[in-house]
């Protein structure tokens, strides 16, 4: 009896287990064909299967683009990064045909291409001709950037990111958008409430958790993998733009909050110097960018463009800071060249150094130096009478770059404390009386100039 | 997993078996075997057990992932997407239409769609016109059928909507004095019984399907001359119909599809919508050969006219070498059906908040649209500004294109401008022709950039000045002396009669024999003549060739200048000074040009046609030109009639162009 008993009870575990196999396999599958794979094909040994689907979406992709006329351009940064390595070779023979798969069958999500908004039409056929091929497609679109800083106009949204999903794979399509500074936006991809959060794994996308600015690209039409496709011309500097090209919004609402409570100065005055304060600053981030050094807005500049996205009229110069690391002895000759004079060097390479250049009708152009230490940043200041010598601190930052005058600028990621930092919690109450010895809030006292190096670290032209 | 159940059998003993197994250990072979299932039942479990574990717990992870990886691209903008009204399912309309001396107003299913209780406005009858699929307003007019040809008005519109929609009538204060038979056998052609018989003062009410059934009609008679009929109130119920067969059954194309939604929504656009051979709302002008202003943008600034809108942008649309991607259309305020307008064309519309009043807004409107166009088209070196009561010609662009590139080159230039203000159809022949003046015409005009971005916009007039902006624009201290071109037969039609400076009589004495041009493809006459320093040797050859017209006849009789055609005449006027123009503002009263101010003028000379010759006016002596005088002529001095006149209306008018 207990024998008979037992037995039941070992095949109907047997049994048991073999349909939890089978429900096992099943769900594995399952869950492959939801994860599009990419983490489980490298597992699974046998990629050939889901490494041509990625090839044949691209290819698909790419014959649908071209038929509808529309010039993408390939910036997917996994691809990219493989094709940089054989870049030569791939330059050399745009037709060549390598016999294996090796870029787009390379595991991945998503391929990620971008399109420029004014090549193309808006046209409604592209979806239903992609819809025909099997693609789903999700449009994100949002408020157009151009227009925010424009007193209440709106109406239109814009698309700024397209997702095109077949089988296990996904094209991501970036549009970038020419702005004034001559430069490419694209922006964030937020999802709306009723949208798929499913559809793809967002997160896994390489574009649109941050908005990002670019140059504009040079292409190179080539053959990768017997498709034709355009690629930035070089590919490495590409990707290192890539890694740091988020892009902040000037904030427009804030702005204007702050316009209501603080009018803003429209005499001619007040006109005069924006216009020469403006074509400082595009004068200096010629020069500077020229020399491949980079900047970003520093003090009274920074601080009108945070607080009210505009120069201050009665701040009486221009502020830029750059790191110490990026100094070059070609600065003071470059900027001479192009018409400003250096006006005084405080401090020297070493210690606080710190550059002015005569602008145009009485309009200064300040560089500060900024010198990194383990937990904060500074740059100095010097009393031309006294030598004495003074520090100003912040918290560390990071770049970012935004849109300020028509030019695109870095400012400091981490702006609020920034400015915090230097204008103190009060910085959004406008102060005309400004003294840079005791005003800021981030000052320090730091001692006195050895006389015998004044000649050296205090010079006024 | 039912398979499951034995298991707890199992448990008591698996116990047993754990403590014998240690009794008998060593020396019961079966207790070892025993032990050994036992083990394999027990690891099985286990295994089982863990892996559904596993499971479940990758499960979780993906699906907290998806969570979470969406939770980054949140808008952050949530609920502010207010919810749509569910769309209601109901077949049945109560429509509820008022008609009084003083109020009018029409509600439909308990929402007020039209409520007009203003004093001294909103007379005669207002219309309504609803989607009888979905009960959608599509169209609200007023035709004040108290004063004269108002009520032809109605009938064409009344003609133009699609029959099946619903339509709604009522009467303010009075709307019978000038509504003709014609009319009114309309209105009984609809079904109405009464109309036939409306009379001075009385109210009435009338809703009815345009070919199809009454709904209800409600009449007061006024009982004496001097008092208005009683006030009435109809109610009554509309039966809808379905959405298909509300609509017509074109082609399914995007075009289509975009007429479709146009349709549905608003009404008196005439056969755009009809179901038969509609008109077609993409043109495909031909492309211009090295078209020069393909790339530039081109800016509508719109209000809420969206029938004038329309009429606007089909000529826009097919005017040759038109880039449609680069119109962008600024509607000021938010309004639906201008929007609509632009969408049937598939444009891109924008839309602007109103901000001040009156001159002031339609001057922040043009500041809004230009600083936008340029952000829109950072690339863009100069914008094409143009007007929602404008007609294009045909070779707008082609013109543009010939001649844009002086406006790039000659710093002397202030703007390229499709108008010629003097250009009426007698006064205007050459379409070849063009000219230099030192007022802005507007009225379809380029703008480059770096004077905008430079000069105007900084300085730009703030909203509590309440400026015009082409006042503004035309000040010496924005032109600095700078001239605009413009041809001798505008490109560009003025067709506006209802604006702010606007009114009927005003457009008709001076817009509406403007002279416009139809000819495709003119080549334009020496362009480069237009230059600053190749302009005043071209006059002075003009000048040279001209002959002295006889100055001892009146010059404002048609006599003055002979019965010739080709050739130039020139007349010395009177002009003391550089803002002299006394006899000038005289003789274009009575050649019937623009006379409200002075424009058209360059360094004190005019340029203009009679009778199919040239025909030059030298302002004698601040003009320049006056050494070509001959020493026998005396110039021409005409006065300004009696003082009041004179001096009251032009500063008042001065300011009543264009809008």
């Amino acid at each position: 009896m207990q024998k008979i008993n037992k037995n039941v009870v070992l095949a109907l575990l047997s049994l048991t287990s073999l349909v939890f196999l089978l429900f096992q396999l099943y769900y594995y599958k399952f869950y492959l064909s939801q994860k599009n794979g990419a983490v489980f094909s490298k597992v699974r040994g046998s990629q050939s299967g889901q490494d041509s689907t990625r090839w044949h979406v691209v290819r698909k992709f790419l014959g649908l683009i071209s038929s509808h006329n529309i010039p993408v351009y390939l910036i997917d940064p996994l691809i990219l990064g493989l094709v940089d390595k054989d870049i030569e070779r791939i330059r050399s023979s745009p037709d060549g045909r390598s016999p294996e798969c090796k870029y787009f069958c390379a595991p991945r999500d998503f391929t990620t291409f971008a399109l420029l908004d004014k090549t193309w039409k808006h046209e409604v056929g592209l979806f239903r001709a992609a819809e025909k091929m099997g693609f789903q497609w999700l449009k994100i679109i949002n408020k157009d950037p151009r227009l925010d800083g424009m007193d209440d106009l709106s109406g239109v949204e814009i698309p700024l990111h397209y997702i095109f999903k077949l089988a296990s794979h996904a094209i991501h399509l970036v549009v970038f958008y020419e702005r004034s500074g001559n430069y490419l936006w694209h922006g964030p991809l937020r999802l709306k409430q009723h949208m798929d959060r499913k559809f793809v794994p967002f997160r896994k996308l390489h574009f649109g958790r941050y908005p990002g600015a670019y140059e504009k690209p040079e292409l190179l039409l080539v053959s990768i993998d017997g498709l034709k496709v355009q690629i930035p011309k070089n590919p490495s500097s590409f990707l290192e733009e890539m890694s740091h090209s988020r892009f902040l919004e000037c904030r427009y609402r804030e702005a204007r909050a702050f316009f209501q409570l603080y009018p803003d100065d429209a005499s001619l005055d007040a006109v005069e110097f924006r216009k020469k304060a403006k074509s400082l600053l595009h004068l200096a981030a010629l020069t500077l960018n020229n020399l491949g050094v980079k900047f970003w807005l520093s003090s009274g500049t920074c601080l009108g463009w945070y607080r009210q996205c505009n120069v201050i009229p009665h701040s009486k110069d221009v502020d830029l800071g750059v790191f110490i690391r990026d100094y070059k002895a070609d600065i003071i000759p470059a900027f001479q060249k192009a018409g400003l004079p250096l006006k005084h060097k405080f401090g020297k390479v070493e210690d606080s150094l710190e550059l002015s250049f005569q602008g145009e009708g009485d309009v200064k152009l300040d560089i500060f130096f900024f010198y990194e230490e383990n937990d904060h940043i500074w740059n100095g200041g010097t009393q031309a009478k006294s030598g004495k010598k003074f520090k100003y601190l912040f918290p560390k930052f990071t770049l970012c770059w935004t849109e300020f005058v028509e030019l695109r600028v870095h400012v400091p990621c981490e702006t609020l404390q920034y400015v915090e930092a230097n204008y103190g919690p009060d910085w959004k109450v406008p102060v005309k009386t400004w003294d840079w010895k005791s005003s800021p809030s981030n000052v320090q006292y730091n001692g006195v100039w050895p006389v015998d190096e004044w000649d050296d670290v205090i010079q006024i032209y | 997993m039912d398979e499951w159940k034995p298991n707890p059998a199992v448990k008591p003993h698996k116990k047993r078996s754990w403590y014998l197994a240690w009794k008998y250990k060593l020396m019961n072979q079966r207790a070892l075997r025993k032990l050994c299932q036992t083990g394999a039942v027990l690891f099985l479990l286990v295994t089982v057990i863990v892996n559904i574990k596993l499971i479940l717990d990758t499960r979780r992870a993906a699906y907290e992932e998806e969570e979470e990886s969406a939770q980054d691209y949140d808008d952050e903008m949530l609920n502010v997407e207010v919810p749509r009204h569910p769309v209601s399912n109901k077949k049945v309309l109560d429509v509820e239409v008022y008609s009084s001396r003083s109020k009018v107003y029409v509600a439909v299913d308990g929402t007020t769609v039209l409520e007009d209780e203003a004093r001294e406005q909103g007379r005669g009858i207002h219309v309504i016109v609803l989607n009888q699929a979905t009960g959608h307003v599509m169209a609200k007019r007023v035709f004040d059928t108290y004063s004269p040809h108002e009520d032809e008005a109605m009938v064409l519109f009344l003609n133009m909507v699609a029959r099946g929609r619903i339509l709604i009538f009522t009467i303010k204060d009075e709307g019978s004095f000038h509504l003709k038979d014609t009319a009114k056998n309309v209105l009984k052609s609809l079904g109405s019984q009464v109309a036939p018989f409306l009379s001075w003062r009385d109210m009435w009410t009338f809703v009815g399907k345009k070919g199809g059934e009454v709904y209800g009609e409600k009449h007061a008679k006024s009982p004496a001359l001097s008092t208005w009929g009683d006030p009435v109130l109809l109610k009554t119920e509309v039966h809808l119909t379905s959405v298909e067969d509300a609509e017509c059954h074109w082609p399914d194309t995007e075009l289509n599809r975009r007429r479709k939604r146009f349709c549905s929504k608003v009404e008196g656009y005439g056969s755009v919508c009809s179901c038969k051979d509609p008109t077609p709302i993409e043109f495909n002008p031909d492309p211009l050969k090295d078209n020069k202003v393909f790339d530039v943008p081109v800016a509508v600034i719109a209000g809420n006219r969206p029938n004038y809108l329309y009429r606007m942008l089909r000529s826009l649309l097919s005017a040759q070498g038109v880039n449609p991607q680069m119109i962008t259309v600024f509607i000021d305020g938010y309004y639906e059906e201008p929007m609509d307008v632009v969408e049937l064309f598939g444009l891109s519309g924008i839309q602007h908040t109103p901000i001040s009043i009156k001159n002031a807004r339609v001057s922040q409107h043009y500041k809004a649209s230009l600083t936008a166009t340029f952000n829109l088209f950072p690339d863009a070196k100069f914008a094409v500004v143009l007007e929602e009561d404008l007609d294009i010609s045909v070779d707008f662009f082609s013109f543009l294109s010939q001649s844009i590139h002086l406006l790039e080159e000659d710093e002397s230039l202030y703007c390229i401008s499709a108008w010629n203000d003097q250009g009426y159809e007698h006064t205007a022949e050459d379409p070849s022709l063009l000219y230099r003046v030192e007022t802005m015409p507007g009225l379809g005009w380029v703008l480059r950039k770096s004077l905008y971005k430079d000069e105007l916009e900084p300085k730009w007039p703030t909203p509590e000045k309440l400026w015009d902006w082409d006042m503004w624009m035309r000040m010496p201290e924005q032109r600095k002396g700078r001239e605009c071109i413009i041809p001798d037969i505008s490109r560009s039609y003025h067709f506006g009669i209802v604006g702010l400076n606007m009114n009927g009589y005003f457009h008709e004495a001076y817009f509406k024999k403007h002279k416009f041009n139809t000819v495709p493809n003119v080549q334009l006459k020496n362009v480069e003549s237009l230059r600053k320093d190749a302009y005043e040797t071209e006059i002075h050859r003009l000048l040279g060739e001209a002959e002295a017209l006889d100055h001892s006849k009146n010059p404002c009789e048609d006599s003055f200048v002979p019965d010739t055609e080709g050739r130039v005449y020139v007349m010395f006027i009177r002009m003391e000074q550089e803002a002299d123009f006394t006899t000038w503002t005289q003789l274009a009263k009575c050649l019937h040009i623009w006379d409200l101010d002075v424009r058209g003028n360059h360094k004190g000379l005019w340029r203009l046609f009679r009778k199919k010759n040239h025909f030059l006016v030298v302002g004698v002596p601040a003009s320049p030109y006056s050494f070509k005088k001959p020493s026998s002529v005396t110039p021409i001095y005409m006065e300004p009639p009696a003082k009041e006149e004179g001096a009251v209306a032009v500063p008042a008018v001065a300011a009543a162009e264009q809008t």
